[in-house]
């Protein structure tokens, strides 16, 4: 039993309360500034039926028009209906995917919706004939229902504020686009009606569920009632803050709350096990390396300096050996995403191992994430490092900058895939690439390669240039391997390309002021590009045209390389003192005896070294950047040449007494998004050894493969 | 015990036609010149000048994503170019293994290239017809057995709560596959055996013959046969360990490497002559 605080010391409290106003808490909220006070504050019931597998709900909604224009409706989303039936957009689109599909349809018996049957102004006014649903995208279909529109009575005035309440039944899918339920295990996201984003002059960009598109919404504060069975293990956005138990029903209800997040997600499930820790960022980092990372980034101390964090952890009985692998990746994300871009500002992040056979993992919420491994997980192999990594670097795009997915996809998933290689690469270095058989990893046997996370992108990105801008719209992209290898590869590729073109002082500038400049904000592609060039201090518009909006190869290379020793004497006809005189060969010969003869010797031999550069790309560069080539000659000398590369093609020619060793193209490895390093050097030996044990081993692969079908005959 | 003679009457018998494997290294040497032909040109292309070249690895992903951009609209040509030998090299095989069972069962007779090839010939069309009944054989077992036993399996994955019963069963499937698979291979060696020692001049008679041999010791006949593909997997495990070995850069290391590669191949193929060398003494052995 608690005791009275009546019968407590004041200095018990007084003391601890003193440590506790001196210790670095856990991230808080910022407070809200006015201007950026949330459009959006929800109230939302939810009740599970785990038998029937539906969700019934309320919810109440605070809409403040902060346009300077009058609103006459109010536009939802209604995702769960993508899986209503096979004439959603969704569901189209993932019947026309060429090559692979994002959402496979569910099967009988299997489909999920969402049906508003009621939404009314809180004062008074019925809404629900109003209801209509709407099909903005092009091409037009009539049949899908994921975006649905309501009419007010009187339009919204710029500073008012509406309040609306709903009512909502949902069948919940058999897991379709890491939603839905498996057994006893519910994965609930994108579940509930949100408004989309009013665009002062555009109107509502709500857009429908697209087979490649992930989600757009309004900043929001959240209050959740989730009802669930007894037994359930709850996991959600933000944090819970109550639990009332209701005997009769078996129910429980948890009360969840948090501010400044654009969406709710949850879990339940009755095989969940909870573990939670402290991420304390005074043991995290050290003082060298916040004074380091301060003085990177041009700040004071105290702003760089990190909160802790509460990491909440919901996993799978048949993974806990694994519970350490997690935090410790979370621990990692945590602190280098906070000192490179600005600290996490909530106060819990709570890492899902999805439930099995929920589809869930690999997904990112605010506050929340789901990861995913195996029960046989390799050693070598970052995973479960590397989705765990990537998941939680989304709070600080998707969640915190929050990006219109729906339009710029790659200000999201570039960006988060870009940063959690760099993380990776810090906190684990390079890690094996994986290989198994019918889920049993082989890495211990086969000795696969360990690579970073920028040279697996490369290997995407350079593949993909031909197909699309990254820029494209979600589901305007070819098709998923388009839209996945632009939007995640590719634009990382072209981050990471930056970082080495600008240098890292200035690139962490760049990332820290973008990250921190647009929090709570929707940015652009253009303030992206704005901050670069603010930053850079030279106007780097040309790399985005070239690499970002245009489908252009980047190639610089070697054509050839040679020295041919330059003739000391020259033959034919030359003007001599008024005379013509010719120069022979047999007159040349006798020089060249008498050069010999002279007991100083000859003159030391001279060669023209020859290197013929070539643009075989699209893309050129611009702007103050020039193509940078490193020339290495038989004695160890070096010369450094810059060429503009605006042409096809150019030739570099020197006069040495040594011939040309080698040559090569961007010596210092800037250009990372070129798509054939092998062609950026040329020598003039020829096969290497390296390369021969290589021809040996291909061959002797060959050989075996050969080998082994006979087995067949 | 007759299973350990048989063996190690079998591996007698292999050194003693210890020219057939040259025959046959020689035989894969060839072939897979052919087929590697265009892509060690390739490589030297694309790495013999090449800084790269001096550094790369063998399986090196950003390269090998290079390559699929550059020679991209050649990737059908190029599979179907493999496709195309590997089909071959089965067809010829199918010929060549008249010629090794020829001269393993002939036990006093020399392995000559005229021999080899005569035997080749010899039983090349019964060998074919055998080829082709194996087909039958491999469309029942993965068609139908192995489908039979994934819908015997299908409820306890579908209703699995965890990712165990998958691991465990798909596996299970696997070794399933893999041990009836042997059991088809090993019926077609009994078969072409038949052939060769009993000169049977009808195909379809040596299966059915094969078949009555096994019936009364199939347990034996089996443990011959997964013991030499354990002493195969020993070799193969013992490849991985010194080929990592022998990965570094130096001269010695390429010319040891080539050697060693070399001694595999060769191995491989002593394995394939073992099989016919051991079950041809085990069915010596056991007359019927």
């Amino acid at each position: 039993m608690n005791k009275p605080i009546g019968s407590v010391r004041p200095s018990a409290i007084l003391i601890p309360l003193i440590f506790l106003l001196c210790a670095p808490g856990r991230g808080q909220e910022q407070p809200p500034d006015p201007a950026q006070a949330p459009v959006l504050r929800y109230e939302i019931w939810a009740d599970l039926d785990e038998v029937n597998k539906t969700l019934r709900g309320r919810e109440d909604i605070v809409w403040t028009n902060r346009s300077a224009e009058p609103v006459g409706d109010m536009v939802f989303h209604l995702y769960w209906n993508a899986f209503k039936n096979e004439a959603s957009t969704f569901l189209r689109e993932a019947r026309a995917e060429t090559l692979w599909s994002r959402g496979a349809a569910p099967r009988d018996g299997e489909w999920g919706w969402i049906d508003v049957t009621s939404v009314r102004l809180a004062d008074g006014p019925d809404l629900t004939p109003t209801m209509e649903f709407l099909s903005p995208d092009e091409p037009a279909n009539p049949d899908d229902r994921t975006v649905m529109r309501v009419v007010f009575p009187e339009p919204v005035q710029p500073g008012d504020t509406v309040r609306l309440h709903l009512e909502f039944h949902s069948k919940i899918p058999r897991t379709v686009a890491r939603s839905g339920y498996y057994r006893n295990s519910f994965f609930i996201a994108q579940w509930f009606p949100k408004p989309g984003v009013y665009e002062e002059g555009r109107g509502w960009n709500a857009h429908e569920y697209h087979q490649n598109s992930e989600f757009f919404a309004d900043f929001a504060d959240f209050v959740v009632h989730l009802t669930v069975p007894r037994d359930f293990v709850v996991g959600s956005s933000g944090k819970q803050t109550g639990i009332r138990v209701d005997e009769e029903r078996g129910k429980t209800t948890y009360t969840c709350r948090q501010s400044m997040i654009h969406d709710f997600a949850w879990t339940a499930g009755d095989r969940y096990i909870k573990v939670e820790r402290d991420f304390v960022a005074d043991e995290e980092v050290t003082a060298e390396e916040y004074e380091r990372t301060a003085e990177l980034l041009g700040l004071p101390l105290e702003e760089v300096k990190l909160p802790n964090v509460r990491m909440i952890l919901l996993f799978a009985p048949e993974h806990r050996k694994q519970i350490d692998r997690h935090f410790r990746a979370l621990r990692a994300a945590i602190k280098y995403y906070g000192l490179w871009y600005g600290p996490y500002p909530y106060e819990t992040v709570t890492m899902v191992d999805p439930p099995f056979r929920t589809g869930s993992g690999g997904m990112e919420y605010p506050t929340l994430f789901t990861a995913g491994t195996r029960v046989l997980p390799s050693r070598d192999v970052l995973s479960p490092e590397g989705v765990i990594v990537h998941e939680y670097g989304h709070a600080y795009w998707y969640g915190l900058v929050a990006t219109n997915e729906f339009e710029e996809p790659w200000l999201d998933e570039g960006f988060t895939t870009y940063s959690t290689g760099r993380v990776l690469a810090v906190a684990y270095g390079p890690g094996a690439q994986p290989v198994s058989y019918n889920r049993i990893p082989l890495n211990s046997i086969f000795r696969m390669p360990k690579l970073f996370d920028f040279e697996l992108n490369r290997a995407a990105a350079i593949n993909i240039a031909r197909f699309d801008p990254v820029t494209a719209w979600s589901w305007k992209f070819y098709n998923t391997a388009s839209y996945g290898a632009n939007v995640y590869m590719r634009a990382a590729t072209l981050l990471e390309t930056l970082e080495r073109l600008l240098g890292e002082p200035t690139w962490a500038r760049i990332m820290r002021t973008y990250h921190m400049r647009y929090r709570y904000k929707h940015p652009t592609t253009a303030d992206f590009i704005a901050v670069v060039n603010e930053l850079a201090g030279t106007d780097m518009t040309w790399y985005f045209e070239e690499l970002l909006f245009a489908t252009h190869d980047f190639d610089y290379g070697i054509a050839s390389v040679s020295s041919l020793e330059k003739p000391r004497r020259l033959r034919g006809v030359f003007d001599v003192d008024g005379k013509k005189e010719e120069m022979t060969s047999k007159r040349i010969e006798a020089l060249e005896s008498e050069a010999a003869a002279d007991p100083d010797g000859p003159a030391p031999k001279e060669y023209i070294t020859t290197v013929v550069l070539r643009r075989f790309g699209e893309a050129r560069v611009r702007g103050d950047a020039r193509v940078e080539v490193l020339v290495r000659f038989k004695d160890g000398s070096t010369e450094t040449r810059f060429w503009d590369g605006q042409d096809r093609w150019a030739r570099l020619e020197f006069v040495k007494p040594v011939q040309v060793d080698w040559a090569r193209v961007d010596p210092q490895g800037v250009w990372l998004i070129d798509a054939n390093l092998a062609n950026n050097s040329r020598g003039v030996d020829g096969l290497r050894k390296n390369v021969v044990r290589l021809m040996i081993r291909f061959f002797y692969n060959v050989q075996c493969v050969l080998q082994s079908l006979s087995a067949w005959s | 015990m007759s299973v350990i003679r048989s063996i190690g009457a079998g591996i007698g018998g292999t050194f003693r036609k210890r020219r057939l494997l040259l025959y046959l290294w020689a035989v894969n040497v060839v072939f897979a010149l052919a087929v590697a032909a265009a892509p060690l040109v390739l490589i030297q292309k694309e790495l013999g000048h090449s800084l790269l070249g001096s550094s790369i690895g063998v399986f090196d992903i950003p390269w090998l994503g290079e390559m699929v951009l550059k020679y991209q609209e050649a990737l059908p040509a190029l599979a179907a170019g493999l496709a195309v030998p590997a089909l071959l090299f089965i067809l010829l095989y199918v010929f060549l293994n008249g010629g090794i069972l020829g001269r393993l069962l002939d036990r006093e007779g020399p392995v000559t290239l005229a021999a080899f090839l005569s035997d080749c010939g010899r039983y090349a069309g019964r060998f074919f017809r055998l080829f082709l009944m194996s087909l039958v054989f491999y469309a029942v077992l993965f068609g139908g057995l192995l489908s039979l036993v994934s819908a015997g399996l299908k409820p306890w994955l579908e209703g699995a709560r965890t990712e165990w019963p998958l691991l465990i069963l798909s596996n299970l499937r696997f070794l399933v596959g893999l041990l009836l698979l042997s059991i088809v291979h090993m019926v077609f060696d009994y078969a072409r055996i038949v052939i060769v020692a009993d000169e049977e001049r009808r195909a379809f008679r040596a299966l059915r013959l094969a078949l009555g041999f096994l019936k009364k010791r199939f347990f034996r006949a089996w443990a011959l046969y997964l013991l030499i593909f354990l002493a195969f997997l020993a070799g193969t495990a013992l490849d991985l360990v010194v080929s990592g070995r022998l990965a570094g850069p130096s001269t010695l290391a390429v010319i040891l490497g080539l050697v060693w590669a070399q001694v595999m191949v060769v191995f491989q193929i002593w394995s394939k002559a073992l099989y016919f060398s051991a079950q041809s003494e085990f069915y010596r052995m056991h007359p019927y």
